[in-house]
């Protein structure tokens, strides 16, 4: 069994323990009834998206450091990916906002920042693919990559500094607001999305470096 | 030559050719001063909304201007004989920020000042603090701008790329300027705001001129 095999079916079966964990074993939040479950998509899909970042960022930096092509396939993978999370995570939070707080969307700094995101790593999908030469879209992805993800920090202090809809995050530093079964629910769901980020990457960069030899790269 | 008089040619280079043309200088202007008309009517005279118009207007006005500070460079295949000169590409970087921080720095003094007549703003006995958050403001748009100018030199459609890259890039001191200019107007505590754009020029200051080497790099 390949490495990514046994990724994959990790995924699989902790991303089951989740549903469970979710719909069955935790119990509905006293205020927000049932709706509370999308948050054990929604914060994992957060988590997930702030870890493609991440990953660009640490990629991007080491294949300017080295030019090592095998660098540039996790940079370009772990780019789409954070275009993949983000975009979910725009998605799920605007369903859960809906029956909690009434609206699709509000002008809270932290969902504008995370569409900010998301349009600054589709920016640099555009550079990559408009470059007049592939290794130059390399670089200049990689570039675009690292300069996102200064933003990040702006959007983890913007719920800080501005006080909007947006609730504060429940899991802060020496003190959790969340009954155990729910936060066992949701580091499960946590868990189980990270890995099968580590499974869709492996296997993004697998496809990225067969896409490399077919070029002749 | 030292590095720094490298940079100040590079600089007065720059600035020479924009007083002959213009085109940059022009374009952004009149951008900028089209979308404060516009916001102005659609958003209605309260003052308390000038500040954001004046930052969206600059903003605006920097991502039309930035794109033509390299068109020379891409126009005649300049770029490889400036990199050719000896020296840093740093020193090359500095120049071209430079040039750029001075042709926004006028852009966005003359964009606050028709935005004060418009809107009715207190301007006056308030222009040393303005200034001073212009100038920042315009700083961390200077030394971002020349990195993207450089970036999207050997992209097609450039020109709308730039836009995309720039406004959601330089959010962070944008935002920051919009919060220090309101409360520089209304007399209002400033609270997080000067460290946000002092934060966006420490860090655009730094990163931008070594991912400038990297995006000239030829190799």
């Amino acid at each position: 069994m390949s490495g990514s095999a046994v990724l994959g079916t990790a995924a699989m079966l902790l991303l089951a323990g989740a549903v469970y964990a979710g719909l069955v074993a935790s119990p509905p939040d006293a205020f927000q009834g049932d709706y509370v479950r999308i948050m054990y998509v929604h914060v994992p899909t957060a988590w997930t998206a702030y870890l493609a970042v991440a990953t660009t960022l640490v990629a991007g930096v080491l294949f300017l450091w080295k030019r090592d092509p095998r660098y540039d396939a996790l940079t370009r993978s772990a780019t789409e990916l954070a275009v993949l999370f983000t975009g979910l995570t725009l998605a799920t939070g605007s369903i859960w906002g809906r029956p909690v707080w009434g609206v699709w969307w509000t002008w809270d700094a932290r969902l504008v920042t995370t569409a900010i995101l998301f349009l600054i790593y589709c920016a640099a999908l555009l550079v990559r693919a408009l470059a007049d030469d592939p290794r130059r879209g390399a670089r200049l992805g990689a570039v675009v990559g690292i300069l996102g993800a200064v933003d990040v920090p702006l959007i983890h202090y913007s719920v800080v500094w501005f006080r909007t809809l947006h609730q504060p995050p429940s899991i802060t530093r020496g003190e959790i607001a969340l009954a155990p079964p729910m936060l066992r629910a949701l580091l499960l769901s946590v868990l189980a999305f990270t890995v099968l980020f580590a499974y869709l990457l492996a296997l993004r960069v697998r496809v990225a470096r067969l896409e490399d030899v077919g070029d002749g790269g | 030559m030292t590095g720094w008089a490298r940079a100040a040619a590079v600089a007065r280079k720059d600035l020479r050719m924009e007083w002959r043309g213009r085109a940059a200088a022009v374009t952004s202007l009149l951008t900028g001063l089209l979308l404060v008309l516009v916001l102005g009517v659609a958003l209605g005279p309260d003052p308390a909304r000038a500040a954001a118009v004046v930052w969206v207007a600059v903003g605006s006005a920097a991502a039309v201007g930035i794109p033509r500070i390299t068109q020379a460079e891409a126009d005649q295949q300049a770029l490889e004989a400036l990199l050719l000169y000896p020296g840093r590409r740093e020193h090359l970087y500095w120049g071209k920020a430079a040039s750029l921080a001075v042709l926004l720095g006028a852009v966005a003094a003359v964009v606050l000042a028709v935005a004060g007549v418009l809107f009715a703003l207190p301007l006056g006995g308030r222009l040393v603090p303005l200034a001073a958050v212009t100038g920042a403001g315009v700083a961390s748009l200077a030394a971002l701008g020349t990195l993207l100018a450089g970036l999207l030199l050997h992209v097609r459609g450039r020109e709308l790329l730039m836009p995309l890259l720039l406004l959601p890039l330089a959010l962070p001191p944008l935002l920051a300027c919009i919060r220090l200019t309101d409360a520089i107007l209304t007399g209002t505590p400033a609270g997080v705001w000067p460290g946000v754009l002092a934060a966006a020029v420490a860090v655009f200051g730094l990163a931008c001129p070594i991912l400038f080497e990297v995006v000239v790099d030829d190799a």
